[in-house]
C-alpha cells in the first residue's frame, strides 16, 4: 500500500526524519509511536504531500505522491481540527466529504447513523457550526468525516487524545471492525501505548526521526514499549 | 496552625508590558518583514489622507471666512456636526473590535481585570476615528487664533468636540457584542434621519443648536464633558462585567443560515463548490466585510458620471466600468485562496484535483461579475454611452480580469482568519505587495486595451478591444487554467506552510 524510499526531511539543514525504507501492506493497522518530536506529525504530512521531501519519495499504491494526484481518491485523514471546515455544519461538512468521494448524500444519511453510538448524541442534528463544537466532539465529527465513502488508507494523527475514556474504547472498535469489513489500511500515531498496542498490529517507534523499532505486536509488545520509554 | 503566605498582591501591568507584547506580536507573526514594509507603505497613505484633512482644516477656515465674511465660520460647520457624528458612530459600529484572543492569553495571569480593562480602553484611543477631530479641527482652531487672536470660547467648543468624539469611541463597546443593542442603535440613527428628512424635525439642528450654545456660553461645555466621563465609566464597568468566556469573550454562538442552497444542485460539481462559497461568504465576519466593500465598488460610478469633466474622458469612464463589474471579484478574488487557509491542508488530502477546486474560484467571480453587470442597470439613467462602456469593462473582467485575480491569488500566502473582523487601516495581514504589483495589470493593462483601439478606431474600437480580450479569455479559458494550476502547484507547500502559521 505505501512505499517510502531513502525519504528524508531537513529543516535548514538539520535533519528530522530519515527513513531509508518502510512498507506498510494493504489492510494493515500500522502504529506510530515516539515522544514529541520524534517525526510523526513530519511522517504523516510526508505521506499526505503537505510538506515536500528533501530527498527521496513516498508512493501510496504505487502512485508516487509528489507527482500525482491520483492517490487521493481512496486516502483519507484526520490530523486536527483544521481538518474540518469551521462555517459548515456536521451534516454538510459529510455531504461535502460525501461528494468529493462520490458517494449519495442519502446514502451517507443512512450510513452516519451507525455511527451514533461513537457520537453518544452529541454529535448529529445539532444545530451549530463546526467550529462552536468542543475539541473532543470535533475530533469525534473529524474521525468518523475521514471514514466517508470507504477509504484504502485512513491516516489519524493521536486519534486518542482528547477523547473521553469511553469514546476512546468505542474508537477502538471502530478501527478493528472497518479495517476487518473493508480492509482498511491504518496509520494511527498515539501516545497512549496501551491503546495503540491493542490496535494495531505492527508497531513502529520513532526517535528523532529514525525508526529504532519496527515490531509486529505480541502480548509482551506494550512491556517492551513501557521499558524503552521509561529509560 | 496558622496559613501559609501566599503572594496576594498583583504586580502592576504596565502600558510597557502591553506595548512590548505587542511589539513581539508584530515581529514574530509570519512574514513580518513583508508588514513592516506595508506598514511604511500604508503610513505614506496615511500620511498623504492627514495632508488632505490638514489642508481641509486650515483652507476650510479660508474657505468659510471668504464666502460668509459676516457669520462666525463655527457657527456654519455645526449643523454639519449631528451627521457627521451619526457616520462616525456607524463606522466605529463597523470597524472596531473587543481583541478576544489578546484578552484571553491575559485572564489566567496575576494581572487585575482593571488593568486589563484600561489596557483594553486606552488601546482603542490609537483608533484612527479619533485623530480625525484632531487632524481637521485642530489646524483649523489654530489658524482661527492665528487671524483673530486668542479666543478662549473656541477652544472650549473645539475640546467639547473632542470629548464628543471619545465618548463616541467608548460607547462603540457597549453595543459591539450585542446586536439587539445594535439594531436598536441603528433604528434609531435612521428614525432621527427619517424624522429630519420627512417631518423636518432635524435633530442635527437641536445638535447643532447645542453646540452653538457651548460656543457662546463655554459653561455648557460641561455637558460634553459629562458625557465623556459617563462613556467611560459605563464602558470601563462594560467590559469588566464581560471578561468571562461565557461572556463578552465567547463566540456568538449563531442560528445556522444558508442551508437550504438546492437551487445550486442543478449544476453537479461546480454548483457543489458554489454553494460552499456562498455559505463561506455569508457565515463568515471577514468575507461579510470583504462583500460589503464590493457592493460599495457598485456605486463607484456615481463618482464619476456626476461630473462633466470625467465623461469626456473615456478613460475615467472604463476605469469606474471596471469598479462597478469587478468589485467583488477584486476585494474577494485577491484572498484567493487564503478564504480556505483554515483547512487548506485538508483540502490538500481530499479527492479534489486543483483543476477544479481554482475552475470553483474563477466560476464564482465570474458569476459575481454577472451579478455586478446586473445591478449596474440603473446606470442607463447617465446614457448609453456610460451602460456600454459598464458592460464592456464587464465582459473584459469576465473572460480575462478573473484570471488575472485567480492567479494573483497564488503569490498570495497570507492566511486569513474566517471569523476575526478587519480593522480599518489595520489590514496589513492580508494586503501584500504582491497583490499590489497585481493591481497593474488588473486596472492598466484594461486601460491600454481600450486606448490603444480608442486611438485608432474611435471610441467603439476602444469598447471593441476590451470586449475581444474578454472573450479571448474565455476561449482560452483551458489554456490559461493550465498555466495557473502549474503556478499553484508550484507554490503549494509554501502557501501550506505558512497558512498553518497561526495569525492572531
Amino acid at each position: 500500500m505505501i512505499q517510502v524510499t531513502h525519504l528524508t526531511k531537513k529543516y535548514s539543514g538539520k535533519v528530522v526524519l530519515e527513513i531509508p525504507d518502510l512498507q506498510i501492506p494493504r489492510g494493515q493497522k500500522f502504529g506510530l509511536v515516539g515522544n514529541n518530536g520524534a517525526g510523526k506529525t513530519t511522517l504523516f504530512s510526508l505521506l499526505l504531500d503537505l510538506i515536500e521531501a528533501s530527498s527521496g519519495s513516498v508512493s501510496i499504491n504505487g502512485i508516487p505522491v509528489q507527482t500525482s494526484e491520483a492517490w487521493k481518491p481512496f486516502t483519507a485523514a484526520y490530523i486536527d481540527e483544521s481538518y474540518l471546515m469551521g462555517y459548515l455544519t456536521v451534516e454538510e461538512y459529510y455531504h461535502f466529504l460525501g461528494n468529493l468521494r462520490g458517494v449519495a448524500k442519502e446514502e451517507i444519511t443512512s450510513w452516519v447513523q451507525d455511527f451514533e453510538p461513537f457520537f453518544n448524541g452529541e454529535i448529529l442534528g445539532q444545530k451549530k457550526y463546526l467550529r462552536d463544537f468542543s475539541k473532543g466532539n470535533q475530533k469525534k465529527a473529524g474521525i468518523v468525516g475521514a471514514l466517508i465513502g470507504k477509504p484504502a488508507l485512513v491516516i489519524l494523527d493521536e486519534p486518542f487524545a482528547n477523547l473521553d475514556p469511553t469514546t476512546q474504547i468505542r474508537l477502538k472498535k471502530l478501527i478493528q471492525e472497518e479495517a476487518e469489513k473493508n480492509s482498511t489500511t491504518f496509520l494511527i500515531s498515539s501516545h497512549d501505548l496501551t491503546h495503540v498496542t491493542e490496535v494495531c498490529d505492527r508497531i513502529v517507534l520513532l526517535e528523532k526521526g529514525v525508526v529504532i523499532k519496527d515490531i509486529e505486536t505480541t502480548p509482551e509488545t506494550l512491556k517492551q514499549l513501557e521499558t524503552y520509554f521509561s529509560n | 496552625m496558622p496559613f501559609t503566605h501566599f503572594k496576594t498582591q498583583m504586580k502592576r501591568f504596565s502600558l510597557t508590558d502591553l506595548m512590548s507584547l505587542r511589539k513581539k506580536k508584530f515581529f514574530r507573526a509570519p512574514q513580518w518583514e513583508l508588514k513592516l514594509g506595508v506598514r511604511i507603505f500604508l503610513g505614506f497613505v496615511v500620511l498623504y489622507f492627514l495632508a488632505v484633512f490638514l489642508s481641509l482644516g486650515i483652507g476650510g477656515y479660508y474657505l468659510l471666512s471668504k464666502h460668509y465674511p459676516d457669520t462666525d465660520p463655527i457657527l456654519l460647520i455645526n449643523p454639519f456636526l449631528g451627521f457627521y457624528f451619526a457616520v462616525d458612530l456607524m463606522l466605529r459600529y463597523f470597524f472596531q473590535a473587543l481583541p478576544v484572543t489578546e484578552v484571553k492569553s491575559l485572564l489566567l495571569h496575576p494581572i487585575s481585570k482593571k488593568a486589563i480593562v484600561q489596557g483594553v480602553l486606552l488601546r482603542s484611543l490609537g483608533s484612527i476615528f479619533n485623530a480625525l477631530p484632531l487632524v481637521v479641527l485642530l489646524p483649523f482652531c489654530i489658524v482661527f487664533s492665528i487671524e483673530n487672536g486668542i479666543n478662549f470660547s473656541l477652544w472650549i467648543w473645539f475640546l467639547a468636540l473632542f470629548c464628543l468624539s471619545l465618548s463616541a469611541n467608548f460607547f462603540t463597546f457597549l453595543i459591539l457584542k450585542d446586536n439587539k443593542k445594535a439594531a436598536v442603535f441603528l433604528v434609531v440613527l435612521l428614525l432621527g434621519y427619517l424624522l429630519d428628512y420627512f417631518f423636518g424635525l432635524s435633530i442635527s439642528a437641536y445638535f447643532a443648536r447645542g453646540l452653538d450654545l457651548i460656543y457662546q456660553n463655554g459653561f455648557w461645555a460641561l455637558v460634553p464633558a459629562g458625557v465623556l466621563a459617563t462613556s467611560v465609566v459605563l464602558a470601563h464597568n462594560f467590559l469588566k462585567q464581560q471578561l468571562f468566556l461565557d461572556k463578552g469573550l465567547s463566540k456568538k454562538k449563531e442560528r445556522i443560515v444558508g442551508s437550504n442552497l438546492q437551487f445550486f444542485d442543478r449544476w453537479e460539481h461546480m454548483g457543489f463548490f458554489l454553494k460552499n462559497d456562498l455559505r463561506l461568504i455569508i457565515r463568515n465576519i471577514r468575507p461579510r466585510q470583504v462583500v460589503l466593500t464590493g457592493v460599495l465598488f457598485l456605486f463607484y460610478g456615481l463618482f464619476f458620471f456626476t461630473q462633466d469633466r470625467y465623461f469626456d474622458l473615456p478613460a475615467a469612464l472604463v476605469f469606474s466600468g471596471l469598479f462597478i463589474t469587478g468589485g467583488f471579484m477584486i476585494t474577494f478574488g485577491q484572498y484567493v485562496p487564503a478564504w480556505d487557509s483554515e483547512y487548506y491542508s485538508f483540502l490538500m488530502c481530499q479527492n479534489v484535483a486543483y483543476r477544479k477546486y481554482l475552475k470553483s474560484k474563477l466560476y464564482l467571480m465570474m458569476f459575481s461579475v454577472v451579478v455586478s453587470s446586473t445591478l449596474a442597470l440603473p446606470y442607463l439613467f447617465f446614457g448609453s454611452k456610460v451602460m456600454l462602456v459598464i458592460w464592456a469593462a464587464g465582459i473584459f473582467n469576465f473572460g480575462f480580469g478573473s484570471m488575472i485575480t485567480l492567479y494573483s491569488g497564488a503569490f498570495n500566502t497570507n492566511p486569513i482568519r474566517l471569523n476575526i473582523k478587519a480593522k480599518a487601516f489595520e489590514n496589513t495581514q492580508n494586503f501584500s505587495f504582491i497583490q499590489l504589483v497585481f493591481m497593474l495589470p488588473k486596472l492598466i493593462l484594461p486601460l491600454l486595451v481600450f486606448y490603444l483601439p480608442y486611438q485608432f478606431f474611435g471610441f467603439s474600437g476602444g469598447l471593441l478591444g476590451l470586449v475581444g480580450v474578454g472573450l479571448a479569455g474565455l476561449l482560452f479559458q483551458k489554456q490559461l487554467l493550465t498555466l495557473i494550476v502549474k503556478t499553484y502547484q508550484k507554490k503549494k507547500y509554501q502557501t501550506l506552510q505558512s497558512f498553518s502559521k497561526s495569525v492572531s
